[in-house]
């Protein structure tokens, strides 16, 4: 057992089926994105500016300067 | 691919108001921890250069003050940013002011008395011996225990939010709070033997594994994900506009979650660990590329239409510069992993100068950058200086460029010099270890003026949040919501059921299932595995085609429930580290190694053992010989994975500022070994090594003896049932000899003294008793 798991050159399959199976994820979610609407986006990306925070005083041209 | 859109609510409007008191007080400690694990950092730094800043005492030797670095600049500066972060824009995303005052306070001033007692305890010389996981196990309990509070707390605050959908950055957070917690239990599983002391329940090979299984996922998940989730909320409000692309977004993060869990492997390349694991590490991190570039343009391209107000926006300044060193660090981790390159850069500066690039660059950045943001908005003040704080980005870049470039420097030289041969390649061409220390010392000294620097820039950060505060008063943010709100966005809710039961799932755990059976299974199950396998895949695919809408449908629903989310970024980040473990952790038995297997350590060697553990000299010195031909050269016969197999603690190292000892057993004299830990100028020119001169005057700590070899017993190291009368005489044996020895070579040194204790363990590096089949008798063979 232990040389078939840990020695022997057969279990470099491990590193081919690991490779595979994160591939198709990676190309799943990928064509998931790719098929989100443009409602739907829009709606994703705006939700930091759903909750409005005040200016800082620095970004406008009133604050002092050092 | 659409996600569920509550409908307006109807009820009355209210104002709720935001627990910004505890992002206040992350704030400030972040700011406070930052000074602290920065000037740790420089100390250690300059320690290394100059021997005589460890001051002679024990307490602030290199080897006790550099996990203290390390913690501090990880788990109490990043730790409260993220927390800062995370809960000032949880708040706003969802709606939902934090669920429990209590339970904010009870993480803040948690985390903050952990932090406390780490810097207790690491000098005084209190350690696991694993880096990054050095606390003692009280303080893990007190760690898990805390990091539920905040998970509790934070899904609590999700379960009443406002706001149906979840937005990316609530999407890393989740994965860091599940994946942290899982990391961090596991890789602190231990056995104590007192209040202050235990050994981890893995050994050699193994406890190698889950370290850096660990130790690259809190990179992974403590210093990325939670930062990234940071970036994604905080640098399209300071850049005022939408992140670049949210479809992007989607990718990094899953991309990310799947492959980053699989990395660890990469730390421990061309070292005894089995060859498929470092292939697999290796890949998995050459896969990182993508995702981890993917979001840094995301970052950078956020900016687009914004580039102008770089030039007076110090935030911006600062976001663009962590998101770019993101994507430096990002590309040089995966380079650094490939085998041929970390031949080279492996155990030198180079590793030192890439976490820096990251730390400084990448951490260091976005906290600043955050906290100028956050600091006019929490306390309604304006920044007390503009100037000051674009002086400070100036002063902190210029300080990482000499940094990151000195360390590059250092570390290709000291890399190739190391692995440098003549006489066609049967000889080390510079045999001395030394040569190559003393040659980076202009490029040590450059490390310490650019991290000074750095330093320096964050000092005159604290300086202008100084003048901001006096007088400025708190305040708290505020929306306005309405108050049915909460249970319109109440989720429609796949449950338990819906979350499992359902055709990517269910397809995915029999394909797992199958694909399991059929590698470790014996022929028969190894042929139905093989079978099962082939039909899941083909019924999978079938039932995709004739039902497409069930699969997304299941993906949609995700989005905008938290429960189901978060188990399946779980089982996604618990995959990769139970391939790489349990294989490993069923063979890795003493009875299964077929070459070489370790001597168990004698009382007294192990006593040794554990005072090498406290000192920290694993920060300095591996005791992994590579299978490379300059390490073999220079050190001995290369290493086996069985040579360290009854080692709780693993102490293969991962720097090396001083040669590696797995074969200095035998090597040179005891008396050797006393001068050097005496005064290791005196024996070594121009060594950088602290001296210990008070182990000559100490007694060992005997009396825990006993405790240790049951706790050790108990793990599985073949120590016989020795009463404690035995132990004793056992050690009175071995350390009378050693003295003897000693006196014999005209030093004199009482046997009970700690130095004997680490003579004996030094001395007893690198035995190993041979089980090769040539080497058993013909009838134990058969």
């Amino acid at each position: 057992m232990f040389r078939r798991l840990i020695l022997e050159d057969s279990a470099v399959f491990y590193t081919l089926a690991a490779f595979a199976t994160a591939l198709s994820i990676y190309l799943t979610i990928t064509w998931r994105a790719l098929r989100m609407q443009r409602t739907t986006i829009n709606r994703f990306e705006n939700l930091p500016f759903a909750t409005a925070t005040p200016p800082a005083s620095h970004e406008s041209d009133t604050s002092p300067r050092a | 691919m659409t996600a569920s859109v509550s409908p307006l609510p109807q009820g009355r409007k209210i104002t709720l108001e935001f627990n910004d008191r505890v992002v206040r007080q992350f704030l400030l400690a972040t700011v406070l921890w930052g000074v602290v694990g920065m000037l740790v950092g420089v100390l250690v730094a300059a320690q290394l250069n100059f021997w005589q800043l460890n001051f002679g005492r024990e307490i602030l030797s290199f080897g006790r003050l550099r996990p203290l670095h390390t913690n501090a600049v990880i788990f109490a500066f990043v730790g409260n940013m993220m927390f800062a972060g995370i809960y000032y824009s949880t708040q706003r995303l969802v709606k939902a002011r934090l669920a429990s005052d209590f339970l904010s306070a009870l993480h803040f001033w948690g985390w903050q008395a952990i932090i406390v007692a780490a810097a207790i305890t690491l000098p005084l010389g209190l350690t696991r011996g694993k880096e990054y996981a050095e606390l003692i196990w009280p303080i893990n309990i007190a760690v898990a225990f805390i990091w539920v509070v905040f998970a509790v707390n934070f899904f609590w605050t999700l379960a009443r939010r406002r706001e149906p959908a979840l937005y990316v950055a609530i999407w890393f957070y989740i994965a860091t709070i599940v994946t942290v917690a899982m990391l961090y239990i596991v890789n602190h599983l231990s056995i104590p033997t007192s209040f202050t002391h235990s050994y981890p329940i893995f050994a050699g090979v193994q406890d190698g594994l889950v370290q850096w299984w660990y130790g690259h996922n809190a990179v992974a998940f403590f210093l990325t994900t939670p930062i990234l989730g940071i970036m994604y909320y905080f640098l399209p409000k300071a850049a005022e506009r939408p992140v670049y692309s949210y479809r992007l977004s989607v990718i990094h993060f899953w991309s990310l979650v799947f492959v980053y869990i699989w990395a660890g492997p990469h730390h421990l390349l061309n070292t005894a660990l089995p060859d498929w694991l470092q292939n697999l590490g290796m890949t998995f991190s050459l896969m990182l590329w993508a995702p981890s570039w993917g979001g840094m343009l995301n970052g950078l391209l956020t900016l687009r239409g914004a580039w102008h107000k770089l030039r007076t926006d110090p935030v911006l300044k600062f976001f663009a510069a962590a998101v770019t060193f993101y994507g430096m660090a990002t590309f040089e981790g995966p380079l650094l992993s490939i085998k041929s390159v970390s031949a080279l850069a492996h155990y030198t500066d180079w590793i030192i100068g890439h976490v820096h690039a990251a730390a400084l660059g990448w951490n260091g950045f976005m906290a600043a950058g955050m906290i100028y943001w956050l600091l006019p908005r929490l306390w309604n003040r304006p920044l007390h200086s503009l100037a000051l704080a674009n002086l400070h980005f100036w002063i902190g870049t210029v300080g990482i460029l000499l940094y990151v470039g000195a360390m590059w420097t250092s570390g290709i030289t000291q890399g190739l010099m190391l692995n440098a041969t003549a006489d066609n390649g049967t000889v080390l061409a510079y045999p001395n270890f030394l040569d190559t220390v003393n040659t980076i010392r202009p490029m040590m000294l450059m490390r310490v003026i650019g991290g000074g620097l750095y330093l320096a820039g964050f000092l005159i950060m604290v300086w202008n949040i100084r003048q901001t505060l006096r007088g400025a008063q708190a305040v708290n943010g505020t929306v306005e919501v309405f108050d049915d709100a909460e249970d319109q966005a109440a989720e429609v809710g796949v449950g338990v059921f819906g979350t499992f039961l359902n055709p990517p799932v269910i397809f995915s755990f029999l394909g797992v299932g199958f694909a399991c059976a059929w590698m470790f299974g014996g022929d028969a199950l190894g042929l139905v595995g093989l079978v099962g396998l082939i039909l899941c895949v083909i019924l999978a695919y079938a039932h995709f085609e004739s039902r497409g809408k069930a699969w997304a449908g299941w993906y949609d629903r995700l989005l905008v429930n938290t429960a189901p989310f978060t188990v399946l970024t779980f089982i996604a980040v618990a995959a990769g580290g139970l391939i790489q473990i349990i294989p490993g952790a069923l063979a890795n038995r003493a009875a299964n190694v077929e070459d070489r297997r370790q001597i168990p350590y004698t009382p007294l060697e192990l006593a040794g053992r554990d005072l090498y553990v406290r000192e920290g000299c694993y920060t300095c010195h591996s005791q992994m010989i590579r299978t490379l031909v300059p390490d073999v050269l220079r050190y001995g016969d290369y290493s086996r994975l069985g040579e360290s197999i009854y080692d709780h603690p693993f102490q293969w190292g991962s720097k090396r500022n001083g040669p590696d000892l797995a074969r200095v057993g035998g090597k040179y004299p005891n008396v050797w070994h006393l001068r050097h830990m005496e005064d290791p100028r005196s024996i070594s020119v121009g060594s950088n090594m602290p001296a210990y001169p008070v182990m000559l005057t100490r007694d060992t700590d005997l009396a825990a003896l006993p405790v240790k070899l049951a706790v050790q017993r108990t793990l599985g190291v073949p120590y016989p049932n020795w009463t404690p009368d035995q132990i004793a005489s056992r050690v009175a044996e071995q350390s009378q000899a050693i003295a003897a020895d000693l006196r014999t070579a005209g030093a004199y040194v009482a046997p009970e003294k700690e130095i004997i204790a680490l003579i004996a363990y030094l001395q007893s590096l690198g035995k190993f008793e041979d089980v090769s089949a040539a080497a058993k008798p013909v009838a134990q063979r058969e």
